[in-house]
């Protein structure tokens, strides 16, 4: 699962790595929730179409790891069970100017117990802030990689894959010992 | 509609998508994204099946998951699932879906790792 806001480089993580050209499957979501705004009113409930890409690696073996990009939307947080369901783990993919639009997946991902890490995506080979200071402003775990990725580019996408691995690895492992 | 469809059969009614599932939502939950489904039984040739599900046995032939099923044909992703599931209850396709536990199992991430590094 490749998780992250509105224009984060989900997609073009996606497209780096797929063996085919990145599709789009839509699904409806319902959702409902007190207006914020105007606690007075009745809970309203609004219906959207999210877009969803994903893509594809083959890998040896035959097996076949798909990568999906998550919609950003907390509201509509519940599509993230059908993605979670057979998922190896999740790539928070984050722009330090824009912490705040992670923090949803984030929850989410600690809440359902799915290996995750956090990529910083250098669109422009700069990192505005620490990785440190990205790890104190999510309030993650030690144990949460937090690493610099480019999602353009297809090994950095693959290693940065390799890191969340590694990550699901321990967690089974340690899992499968208890 | 392929002209084939309209000369060998009853003309086909254009319906909404979620009148094609009949309004259900529910009940294919072993359905999911990554699920693969690939066809078990071509329909005699005495069967019309919508279009919808004519689109997704062809898309079958070669195993398929129901993301790409749904991007494809398209539907959304909810209908695909229904229509997928219903499918495999009339035999028309089999469905192989994930168990949640295979993602947990070391030997899987492992192969899946060595599988990367070798990209």
């Amino acid at each position: 699962v490749i998780a992250g806001g509105f224009g984060v480089g989900k997609t073009t993580a996606v497209g780096a790595i797929s063996d085919i050209e990145p599709l789009t499957t839509e699904a409806v979501m319902t959702a409902e929730g007190v207006q914020v705004d105007n606690p007075g009113d009745r809970s309203a409930k609004t219906t959207t179409t999210v877009a969803m890409d994903f893509g594809c690696v083959t890998i040896e073996g035959g097996i076949k790891l798909y990568l999906f990009g998550t919609p950003g939307q907390s509201r509509f947080g519940f599509m993230w069970d059908d993605l979670a369901h057979g998922a190896l783990g999740a790539l928070v993919v984050v722009d330090t100017n824009r912490l705040d639009h992670c923090y949803a997946a984030i929850d989410y991902f600690e809440k359902r117990d799915l290996p995750f890490i956090v990529a910083v995506n250098l669109f422009d080979g700069t990192l505005t802030h620490s990785l440190q200071d990205v790890r104190w402003a999510l309030a993650i775990s030690d144990a949460v990689p937090v690493v610099t990725f480019d999602a353009r580019s297809r090994r950095s996408v693959r290693d940065t894959l390799l890191v969340l691995l590694d990550r699901a690895l321990d967690r089974a492992t340690a899992a499968a010992s208890r | 509609v392929s002209a084939d469809d309209v000369s060998t059969g009853p003309e086909p009614v254009r319906i909404r998508p979620f009148v094609l599932t009949s309004g259900r939502v529910a009940g294919a939950e072993n359905v999911g994204l990554e699920t693969q489904v690939v066809v078990r039984h071509r329909p005699a040739p005495d069967v019309h099946l919508t279009p919808e599900l004519a689109s997704i046995l062809a898309l079958c032939i070669e195993p398929m998951s129901v993301a790409e099923i749904s991007a494809l044909v398209p539907l959304q992703f909810g209908v695909a699932r229904v229509l997928v599931n219903d499918l495999s209850a009339s035999g028309y396709v089999e469905v192989y879906s994930t168990d949640e536990a295979m993602s947990q199992d070391p030997e899987l991430i492992m192969r899946v790792i060595r599988g990367l590094r070798n990209l």
